[in-house]
């Protein structure tokens, strides 16, 4: 047979019909070409579903505020539907307009409108059709009504009274989308990999939504985020290795036929007085949108608590950025406290905000300034709206990536709500080697910059990755739950040039998988598509030994990389697991804390993977797991749970 | 924990919206080049998908391709007899054109190495393999959405994988993975 015939490909491609595709298969079973030809078609079209599928996992590629959301938010609103339907030029302005929406004022529609319907469980008319029209005057309109005012149209939205946080102005917060983890066969997919992550701004952005009366957007709930907001009590790494590695196992609590894996690793705890010397500079967003109280003023307050914290060799500058960058305070040692804080003291907010300009002077100030050994740091506080001059969030990108090969570390601290830019933020911090922490309140700050201090300024490691491998004579297929964002390739695990996350010194980070064993009923959502087992056996790269499924009775091996915090190279650390069978019941209290919050994490987002989970659940299994707290915050995950069970009956 | 009171036909149409409003998106930025142009056409896509009750047909993947196509087209052709728009849009849409600098750094992100050597195809064949691997379509279904035949849609396919294979080899010798997390530009 002609391997030019394009019924090869199609056999391949399983597009034949019953006749044609027995046909091929004879023609397969005796001709060797023939064989290779289906063989490499079919490794091609894997590597393109991968290839296409890895470029929908990233959709901020695609669209950076996606429709959805608002889109479907909108459909119902009878206003909107009245003028688009009969009128094919009014659905293509809708369509402008809703687009506009969903880029620059897309959530707190979606926000109010969800505080709205938690009150009148009936649909009310939105808001008159010319205040909608003023809300989407965003920049794209705008160009061709250059006339259109700011709009007061807050007003309108908040009458009920319960939304007071965005002081009028248009909200512009961008939370980047992304589609959860599905679960993956273990047969093919026997590996999981992902960069670590110490994150935990999204569980001070999902606090802060709650406290005010709303449940947060759906992408705002970084599932990872949440769980690592909360240090568990691992063992002490041993004394050459950077962290310890920490599994465990026990049923899962939302889907009792499922076992739940817990991956835990505990940075080395560094002494206060044992951290390197610091030299710091504080790269602070002084622009007009920072001037409310929770902002510079907070950011100016919690910058104070950590100088107080400072020794005396420790060096501090302060560099601001707004209409002009500059150097408000050059490097200064702790000697001369007082005069770093009049200098903070007398910060301002004005203008508005060119970012590049003032990352490109804060990093040339670490740099002069270049402490071998210690901790060499950039802190930028801002609230992301980085809109002036040359910045494209890509060139800031590329800036901060840049920057982070001279050795600084980044902590990225944002504040305020309305344009907070958190994707980007989140982005800066993993490109600049650093870590990313939402400031909502002065406590905090102190969690963040006082009791974690040396977590969040010293790293002790970084381009830490997980590669995960399970045993598919175990595990017939498994979930990650969380770290959407940090999935990495197969191949990237042995790549050094791949960059990945850090940990700072005492930093717990935790991962949690969900797994159905081989035999286990699975829950609908768990179930996956069946596929016909391969003809001619399985063609990954190591398929020599064909379909050899193990007999090893280990559920999973944790392999992990990592690379000194001045290292070029990484190291690995390897940890097989077994399964014990243990009941979620005889858990320890940490296993039913993470649990909690990835279950709490996942009803946010009204995740298909919820299983049977409810916020009472939630609760019982935080209350068995609250242990010590020492710091109360499990009390206050607690109460934060019980404030969205009331949103929801509301 | 949003409340789940929604009538039925608002959840399919949501249901909907999230399952395919990405893939149209990538669809259409690849025919149009553009990624307003393409928000532009999804969003009509869905009004019309909305008003003519197709979303509640079985299957409306080849229809919303379909339209989402005829749109994408149409812009296409229609940007290149655009005099009647007033300057200030075009300038703005021509601004938009050029790949600023950070759509090069995401599309880096975003793009295995082997959609690189994909961009390299006839529009054509890009189109088909988008359907068939990104959004898993039959050579039916495909043939519909582009209108022609089925035997039509397997060549394309099967010349396009042929080519990728070969381009993929030569290409794979000196290969450095485009991920999200490359430090090293090398």
């Amino acid at each position: 047979m002609n391997i030019d015939d394009p019924r090869l490909t199609a056999y391949a491609l399983d597009e034949l019909d019953e006749a044609e595709r027995a046909e091929i298969a004879h023609e397969a079973a005796v001709s060797a070409e023939t064989q290779r030809e289906v063989q490499e078609t079919q490794t091609m079209a894997r590597r393109l579903r991968e290839d296409f599928a890895a470029e929908l996992q990233h959709p901020a590629s695609v669209v950076k505020a996606p429709l959805s959301a608002n889109l479907s938010d909108i459909r119902d609103d009878p206003w909107f539907w009245s003028i688009a339907r009969p009128l094919a030029v009014a659905a293509v302005i809708a369509a402008f307009a809703v687009i506009g929406l969903a880029i620059f004022g897309g959530y707190k529609l979606q926000q109010n409108k969800i505080a709205q319907a938690s009150r009148h469980p009936t649909n009310l008319p939105l808001a008159a059709p010319s205040e909608i029209e003023a809300e989407m005057a965003s920049p794209m309109i705008a160009l061709r009504q250059p006339a259109a005012a700011q709009p007061e149209f807050r007003e309108d939205f908040s009458r009920d009274g319960d939304i007071r946080t965005h002081n009028g102005k248009s909200n512009t917060a961008d939370y980047g989308l992304f589609i959860e983890n599905p679960f993956l066969a273990a047969l093919d997919n026997p590996l999981s990999t992902f960069s670590i992550d110490v994150d935990t701004a999204s569980y001070s952005i999902v606090q802060r939504f709650i406290n005010n009366g709303t449940l947060p957007p759906k992408d705002a709930v970084r599932v990872e985020e949440m769980i690592n907001y909360f240090t568990y009590d691992y063992p002490k790494p041993t004394a050459d290795e950077p962290f310890s590695i920490n599994v465990d196992v026990a049923s899962c609590p939302w889907e009792q036929a499922h076992r739940l894996v817990r991956v835990g690793l505990k940075g080395r705890e560094i002494a206060q007085d044992k951290r390197g010397t610091s030299n710091l500079v504080f790269l602070l967003d002084v622009s007009g949108s920072m001037t409310p109280a929770e902002r510079l003023p907070l950011v100016k307050q919690a910058m104070r608590l950590l100088v107080e914290k400072l020794s005396e060799k420790d060096r501090v500058a302060i560099v601001v950025y707004a209409g002009a960058s500059g150097l408000a305070l050059p490097s200064t040692t702790g000697e001369h406290k007082e005069q770093i804080l009049s200098a903070l003291e007398s910060l301002q907010a004005g203008g508005s905000t060119n970012g590049a300009e003032g990352i490109q002077l804060a990093y040339k100030v670490a740099e002069d300034n270049f402490i071998k050994g210690g901790v060499n740091r950039v802190i930028l506080a801002t609230d992301g709206d980085f809109n002036v001059g040359v910045t494209s969030q890509g060139e800031l990108i590329r800036l901060i990536e840049e920057k982070a090969k001279s050795g600084v570390f980044l902590s990225v601290l944002g504040v305020g709500d309305d344009n907070l830019k958190d994707s980007t933020m989140q982005k800066l911090a993993d490109k600049g080697n650093g870590n990313y922490a939402y400031l909502d309140s002065l406590d905090e700050a102190r969690r963040v910059l006082v009791q974690q201090m040396n977590g969040t300024l010293v790293t002790i490691a970084k381009d830490v990755k997980i590669q995960v491998e399970f045993n598919p004579a175990r595990v017939a297929s498994y979930r990650l739950i969380g770290y959407e964002k940090r999935l990495l390739r197969k191949e990237d695990f042995n790549n050094d040039k791949i960059d990945a996350g850090e940990i700072g010194a005492g930093h717990t980070v935790t991962a949690l998988f969900e797994v159905v064993p081989v035999g286990a009923n699975a829950n609908p959502a768990a179930n996956l598509p069946s596929v016909d087992p391969l003809k001619y056996g399985t063609y990954s790269t190591n398929a020599t030994q064909g379909d050899q499924r193990s007999t090893s009775s280990e559920m999973l091996t944790v392999k992990l990389r990592y690379k000194k915090p001045d290292g070029d190279k990484s190291e690995l650390i390897e940890r097989a697991v077994v399964d014990d069978g243990k009941q979620f019941a005889n858990a320890s209290a940490d296993f039913k804390f993470a649990a909690a919050v990835a279950e709490f994490g996942m009803l946010l987002r009204n995740s298909e993977f919820k299983g049977s989970g409810t916020p009472g659940a939630v609760l019982g299994w935080a209350e068995e797991g609250k242990g010590k707290d020492a710091n109360g915050y499990r009390a206050g995950f607690l109460q934060l749970v019980r404030k969205a069970q009331a949103l929801k009956r509301g | 924990m949003p409340d789940g009171d929604a009538n039925a036909d608002s959840k399919r149409m949501q249901v909907l919206l999230r399952r395919f409003e990405i893939p149209l998106l990538q669809f259409a930025t690849r025919i149009t080049g553009d990624r307003e142009r393409a928000r532009d056409v999804v969003q009509e896509t869905f009004v019309k998908f909305q008003n003519n009750g197709a979303f509640q047909s079985p299957e409306p993947a080849t229809w919303l391709f379909t339209v989402c196509r005829n749109g994408a087209l149409n812009v296409c052709r229609k940007e290149r007899r655009m005099q009647y728009v007033d300057e200030e849009l075009i300038e703005a849409r021509e601004a938009g054109r050029q790949p600023m600098p950070f759509e090069r750094l995401e599309e880096q992100e975003a793009t295995g190495f082997l959609l690189k050597i994909v961009a390299t195809l006839p529009p054509r064949q890009q189109e088909v393999l988008q359907l068939k691997f990104q959004n898993d379509l039959s050579y039916q279904q495909i043939a519909e959405i582009t209108k022609t035949t089925a035997n039509n849609v397997g060549v394309l396919i099967h010349t396009a994988l042929k080519t990728l294979r070969q381009k993929y080899a030569n290409a794979a010798k000196d290969f450095v993975p485009f991920t999200p997390r490359t430090t090293n530009e090398a």
